[in-house]
């Protein structure tokens, strides 16, 4: 194996969504910001090239101050992936994604259907219509999910992009609460897996990378923390150490330590080793 | 009604939310899942020692749940025609201030005044139902509201669920409607005549509403009528009831206090910007993700210090005449109006406002909902 100098470049490392390949595995949200000056500086730190926007927060009206999509639109190398939060259901949805496609132009689209406005939980059963329909109109369909891995299995199916299971409930900080079933969807996929909503520290957007997702979104995280651009530049350092993890192969878990029986349990086959 | 129903019945907590002991207290702050018996605790006087600690948690909590944004409203008095007599209000039917109501050419006028300054979510208020501001007219203002506002609400006379579903089919996602008080006795004593006499109606006018179509429902007390501690854990009582049974409903509360006013209405139990401050903060702790409201009844001192620290939802530049923002109607802002509802203690125009919400690193966000994708009621109610 060649030797690796300090500092040297990462390896080359595509990820790809749908037909589209992204520098980073780190996505943004534009919510919670003080302000789009704090937005855009994170969104710059953070080396993103996909960041998702509500439709509800485009404003249309001329020169409004707190519209997001103008400012993010001239971000250059960052890809808008306007969402639907605030859709109560499949069909509200299905509109609120058409309709930001010909505001925004773009084909990527961040199903999120959460019908109680306080947790903000996804609602499965509208969310796979609203994917499944989207999917088939060509939209890159990237759905916000419960960690389920039969749901996301069936989303693959109607051609998803992408499954963006939670790792806690938004805004929570919670962490990656739904790791064990974040594997299996890993295990079982084959599009990528995102881990989305309830990441608090860059090490948990680790943990994330290493068990095998593509990527992770953040938001909250980066929005409410002291300092947003600094907070950026650290998730995107903690994808990147995750990722590297995964790649390089972890070390065997529970392979060592174990006590070992005095009789062994193989003695009656006789014979030695 | 003269007994609360037991879900509503804040009498097993009532002593505790006065005579609570700092252990009790330091206790509730202490609790991992804060519920009524937390909020109790915090409400009575040994909380106030807390003070500090409560706002900061109150930071947090807000900050983490809604990010650092304030979503901002304006409200729209579309009439002061009135059939209820209020003891405390400004627009009481007995009352000798001059009548109007807005004419839809006027209703569009103050509209695109408001758009102007950034106005993009209004309440419409209207007094009880008369025969000038009924249903019809109300309908049609709403109407003319969703055309040019992406979010409308109304701040009305309470109806029947029919009636409801007509305001949401003409673009209306909520609605808001204080209780006033919860005591029934007290009640009974503030509302001399009319339909708002009927506390029962009015206690069932969110659930109405929600069965109506409507998607958000915002409650409170006015403070100052009576117990603020039993109004207030009626109040959560209330909530929990509402969010118990229409789960995708969005509630809101609201902490509107007794104002100066026409009539010269005192308070009994008068509420201090301390005490305000800590129930609202009592509430944030035990209530993450419900969005807290704080009007420009509000002195601009208090408004500032709350922005951001429980509060996430704020009025701005209201007028609380009829209309007022393309005509001003007299001195329409300001003290010694008597066209005026209540007066409006925080008078800083939208883009002062924004600037002081901009110096506490915090976002105005005057659009947050977009009707261009929401189905019509009727489709909804379907699924």
């Amino acid at each position: 194996m060649a030797a690796i100098p300090a500092n040297a470049p990462l390896p080359a490392d595509p990820f790809r969504l749908g037909d589209v390949e992204l520098p980073s595995r780190l996505i943004l949200g534009t919510g919670k910001f003080s302000g789009v000056e704090a937005m855009l500086a994170a969104i710059q730190a953070s080396g993103t090239g996909l960041v998702t926007v509500a439709l509800r927060r485009f404003s249309r009206g001329p020169g409004a101050a707190d519209d997001l999509l103008g400012p993010l639109a001239t971000l250059p190398n960052v890809r808008l992936m306007p969402n639907t939060s605030g859709a109560m259901n499949a069909r509200e949805a299905v509109r609120a994604a058409q309709l930001a496609r010909e505001l925004s132009g773009s084909r990527f689209v961040k199903v999120e259907i959460h019908p109680n406005p306080h947790h903000l939980l996804p609602d499965p059963l509208e969310t796979y219509a609203a994917a499944a329909e989207l999917a088939k109109d060509g939209f890159l369909v990237l759905p916000y999910i419960p960690a389920d891995p039969v749901l996301a299995r069936r989303l693959e199916d109607v051609g998803c992009a992408a499954v963006m299971p939670l790792g806690a409930p938004i805004g929570s900080g919670g962490g990656l609460t739904t790791r064990d079933m974040v594997r299996i969807m890993v295990r079982e996929c084959s599009i990528p897996v995102i881990v989305d909503a309830g990441l608090r520290a860059p090490s948990e957007a680790a943990l994330a990378l290493e068990l095998g997702c593509a990527a992770v979104l953040v938001n909250s995280a980066i929005a409410a923390a002291d300092e947003p651009a600094r907070m950026a530049q650290a998730f995107a350092l903690g994808v990147q150490a995750g990722r590297l993890a995964r790649r390089a192969g972890l070390m065997p878990q529970g392979a060592v330590g174990h006590a070992v029986a005095t009789s062994p349990l193989t003695s009656f086959l006789g014979g030695t080793a | 009604m003269t007994r609360l129903p037991e879900w509503l019945d804040p009498t097993p907590w009532l002593e505790l939310a006065h005579t609570a002991t700092p252990a009790q207290v330091r206790q509730a702050l202490a609790g991992a899942e804060p519920g009524e018996r937390e909020l109790a605790a915090l409400l009575s006087p040994a909380a106030d020692a807390h003070l500090e600690e409560l706002a900061r948690r109150a930071l947090s909590l807000t900050r983490r749940h809604f990010g650092r944004t304030v979503s901002l409203y304006a409200p729209l008095y579309l009439s002061n025609y009135c059939s209820g007599g209020c003891l405390y209000c400004g627009f009481a039917a007995d009352r000798r201030t001059p009548r109007r109501r807005l004419e839809p050419a006027a209703v569009r006028q103050e509209l695109a005044a408001m758009r102007a300054w950034g106005c993009q979510d209004v309440l419409l208020l209207t007094g009880e139902r008369t025969a000038q501001a009924g249903l019809d007219y109300l309908a049609e203002c709403v109407g003319i509201a969703a055309a040019v506002m992406p979010s409308v609400q109304v701040e009305v006379f309470p109806m029947p669920a029919a009636d409801y579903r007509r305001l949401a089919d003409q673009g209306c996602t909520g609605v808001t409607i204080y209780q006033e008080t919860y005591d029934p006795a007290r009640y009974d004593h503030f509302h001399r005549w009319g339909p708002k006499k009927d506390f029962a109606a009015r206690l069932d006018a969110p659930a109405r509403a929600l069965a109506g179509g409507l998607r958000q429902v915002g409650l409170g007390a006015l403070l100052g009528l009576s117990d603020p501690a039993f109004d207030m854990l009626a109040l959560y009582r209330h909530l929990r009831h509402l969010r118990q049974r229409w789960w995708r409903a969005g509630v809101s509360l609201s902490f509107p206090r007794i104002r100066p006013q026409a009539g010269g209405f005192q308070a009994e139990f008068p509420v201090d910007d301390r005490f305000l401050a800590r129930i609202i903060w009592a509430f944030r702790l035990c209530l993450p993700d419900v969005p807290l409201v704080l009007s420009t009844r509000e002195s601009p001192a208090f408004r500032d210090g709350m922005a951001g620290v429980g509060i996430n939802r704020m009025s701005v530049n209201s007028r609380t005449t009829v209309g007022g923002y393309a005509v001003a109607e007299g001195a329409a802002i300001g003290t010694g109006d008597a066209a005026a509802q209540f007066e409006v203690s925080d008078g800083r125009d939208a883009a002062s406002f924004c600037a002081m919400l901009r110096a506490r690193a915090l976002e105005p966000v005057f659009k947050n909902a977009d009707a261009a994708y929401r189905e019509p009621v009727g489709a909804a109610a379907a699924s």
